[in-house]
């Protein structure tokens, strides 16, 4: 595990943002922001300069996975990884952001073109899977393959807003002739960059949420009575929980990798990739051990599966999972004649 | 270069090296040492002897891979458990024969070290790595499998000596082994896990009988050992009557984590000479351009990269000095699973070949057909999966069993 040298781990994060997260529970997207920031979550990762803590990516891990697992309605990691992004060419911005004063999202699919109209930009497109947007300021759009704007969200029409994550609605977004300032397009890169640690902070993300239904499968099994025992008296149902317990495990081993100092893409591709599979498993078959109850608005194991749906969508991963395979088959040479 | 005439430096060719430099070392050695025609993945392959096996594995203890962690003073390196991953990687990263006594230094050797006696950690660690003593485990019996806990293999003291009879099965290397680690009953049945005892049976002591069974890769590895009346003396018996088999689980649970730690990055090496081969053949690599194909082999590497991750932090447990509890099931039940799944997927993949198989596909075949129906053991062999199932949600998950 990542250490730093006053002592301060990852796990150290992960009570303080539960509290945090808890915490939340009934306020308004800009009250929470506030109350996060006051904590200190914004920043995990930002640069002093910007008021974070400068931590590397593996000290938001905890951060994200407490508040899936708390099923935070405010967009956490968008404004984790903002806050980042805009510390170099936008230092005072991502102050705000940090400090909790001001209010973001990314629309992580889609990408919109940038032409330059006079000194202005002219953004055109399409652009979705922007989590609250309705609620923030602020967005950023991809631009072109791997360049990114920031956008207010005032001068933007949003299509459509709804999906599977009730706590956190995802929207559909036009940009039909948007100018915004030459200084709001961030450099080539940004984009990818955002990207990769996004493929971490969204295992994460479904490791929260996967372990919180396990958690609750676990509890129900061994409560529920059936046929004069505990459901978990039943082998087919320890073995099934056993299976997802290896999948829980799996998912932790690769957000592990992920976080090594040699890893790259691989690894964070292979990251996310095994939290959407075990995330689906482990949240669909807490419905199934629910049974009945599984199914029902009162049991919050379907907010769990909305949300670790929605992650595996918003990170295309089949898409992520081809790529991977593509571009490790690339780096092998054919055998010797 | 046979295996026969390898030559190395004695003792400790990676001399005083660490980190980075061992790591460049310890391949360097690889390389340079193992022969053409023990890689799997090489055209002039041929499956070594029990001799060249013998003699290669006692060539790569002499360069200072094997016996990394266990102490010089009985024939080991004293190196720590973060070299024997490094020397690991770089061993799976080569597809190099397994070992021939991968039961004396990956199970006897532990447990002896963990329960043995002074002049049996003397007596019997140096042979283990020098290769002068190959062991065979003797735990399973016709009535006993996965049940170890019904075995009904009988000890009994007379005066000074212990008397054995029974009959194992499923005994893989028997015929070609020294010694057999035995478990066997001194109580009665009825006390189960209590009363087991681990003995150091020599094989070549009046009684003990061997038959091969031919198993699933034609191969007549496995083998039944019969045991009639075989006298074994005190020295021979490992830890005490009934707190042997406690402590043998203990290291047996560490094991499960961490035996034949390069299994992920031989894995790997498995993925990446399919890959290869297959570049070779234009209507395999037209499949390997398919979404399908590198969406399910980039499955495995996820698999792999997960295996790495059990491997590794385990390590770091262990080197952190906590408990690993039974997180080798999780381990165990993972890779086991994984590398069918991988093997099964080797099997249609090069089954899509065009004809005249290129040389490349040809050596694939034949090292993947070894590789599918030798996979088909591993989810049975070391608790089934369905004991790795049952000790998660047992001992993990804690989940109530009664009523």
């Amino acid at each position: 595990m990542t250490t730093i040298d006053d002592g301060l781990s990852p796990a150290d994060f992960a009570a303080t943002a539960a509290r945090a997260v808890a915490a939340c529970k009934d306020l308004s997207v800009a009250e929470q922001g506030a109350l996060l920031a006051g904590d200190g979550l914004l920043g995990v990762i930002a640069a002093e300069d910007a008021g974070g803590l400068d931590l590397p990516l593996s000290f938001a891990v905890p951060v994200v996975a407490a508040a899936s697992a708390g099923l935070l309605a405010f967009p956490l990691m968008e404004h984790l990884l903002l806050a980042r992004a805009l510390q170099r060419h936008h230092l005072p911005l991502a102050k705000a952001i940090v400090a909790g004063e001001r209010m973001g999202s990314i629309a992580w699919a889609g990408a919109v073109t940038a032409k330059q109209q006079g000194d202005r930009i002219v953004l055109n497109g399409w652009v979705a899977r922007a989590p609250c947007v309705s609620d923030v300021g602020l967005m950023l759009v991809r631009v072109g393959e791997s360049g990114a704007a920031l956008v207010p969200t005032v001068d933007v029409r949003v299509d459509e807003s709804g999906g599977l994550d009730l706590a956190q609605p995802e929207s559909s977004i036009e940009l039909n002739g948007v100018g915004i300032a030459a200084s709001s397009v961030l450099p080539e890169g940004t984009w990818s960059a955002l990207e990769a640690d996004a493929l971490v902070l969204r295992a994460a993300a479904i490791l929260g949420s996967a372990e919180t239904c396990l958690a609750l499968a676990q509890e129900h099994v061994s409560t529920r009575r059936q046929f004069g025992h505990a459901l978990s008296w039943n082998q087919s149902i320890r073995h099934t929980l056993a299976r997802h317990k290896l999948g829980l495990e799996g998912i932790r081993q690769a957000i592990a990798r992920a976080l090594f100092s040699e890893a790259g893409l691989r690894e964070r591709r292979a990251a996310f990739v095994a939290a959407s599979t075990y995330g689906v498993a482990i949240s669909e078959g807490a419905v199934q051990m629910h049974g009945g109850m599984g199914f029902t608005w009162d049991v919050p194991v379907h907010r769990h599966v909305r949300r670790i749906r929605t992650l595996q969508a918003q990170g295309d991963a089949s898409g992520v999972l081809a790529a991977l395979g593509h571009d490790y088959i690339a780096s092998v040479a054919p055998a010797a004649a | 270069m046979t295996a026969m005439n390898i030559q190395v430096q004695s003792s400790a060719a990676m001399g005083s090296l660490s980190g980075e430099a061992y790591r460049q070392a310890a391949r360097s050695w690889l390389v340079a040492n193992l022969p053409e025609r023990f890689r799997s993945d090489s055209a002039a392959f041929v499956s070594p002897t029990l001799d060249e096996s013998i003699a290669w594995e006692a060539a790569l203890h002499r360069a200072g891979l094997a016996g990394i962690t266990w102490p010089t003073v009985y024939g080991g390196h004293g190196r720590t458990l973060r070299e024997h991953l490094i020397a690991n990687q770089e061993i799976g990263a080569l597809a190099m024969p397994e070992s021939a006594n991968s039961i004396g230094k990956e199970l006897a050797g532990p447990i002896i070290l963990a329960i043995g006696t002074e002049a049996q950690k003397l007596r019997f660690l140096p042979c283990i790595l020098d290769m002068t003593n190959v062991w065979c485990q003797g735990f399973s019996e016709p009535e006993a499998g996965s049940d170890l806990a019904g075995l009904r293999t009988r000890a009994v003291r007379d005066g000074d000596v212990w008397r054995i009879n029974g009959q194992k099965i499923w005994t893989s290397g028997a015929y070609r082994a020294q010694r057999c680690l035995l478990l066997a009953r001194t109580g009665p049945l009825e006390d189960r896990h209590r009363g087991l005892a681990l003995f150091a049976v020599p094989l070549n002591a009046p009684g003990v009988r061997v038959r091969t069974i031919k198993s699933i890769d034609g191969k007549d590895n496995f083998c039944e050992v019969f045991f009639d009346n075989v006298e074994v003396s005190q020295d021979d018996a490992l830890g005490a009557p009934d707190e042997g088999w406690a402590a043998a689980i203990r290291v047996l649970a560490i094991e499960r984590a961490t035996n034949r730690m390069y299994r992920a990055w031989r894995f790997e090496n498995e993925l990446r000479h399919l890959i290869a081969a297959c570049k070779t053949d234009p209507a395999l690599e037209s499949l390997l351009r398919e979404r399908h194909y590198a969406s399910r082999l980039a499955e495995t590497l996820v698999d792999i990269d997960v295996l790495k991750g059990h491997v590794e932090t385990a390590v770091d447990a262990l080197v952190a000095g906590e408990s690993i509890g039974s997180r080798g099931s999780l381990a165990k039940l993972h890779w086991s699973e994984a590398h069918q799944r991988f093997a099964a997927l080797a099997m249609e993949l090069l089954a899509k070949a065009s004809l005249p198989l290129t040389p490349a596909v040809r050596v694939a075949r034949r090292r993947f057909e070894n590789v599918y129906l030798g996979s088909r053991a591993e989810t049975i062999y070391a608790g089934t999966t369905e004991i790795q199932l049952g000790i998660i949600a047992d001992r993990i998950l804690e989940l109530a069993k009664g009523k």
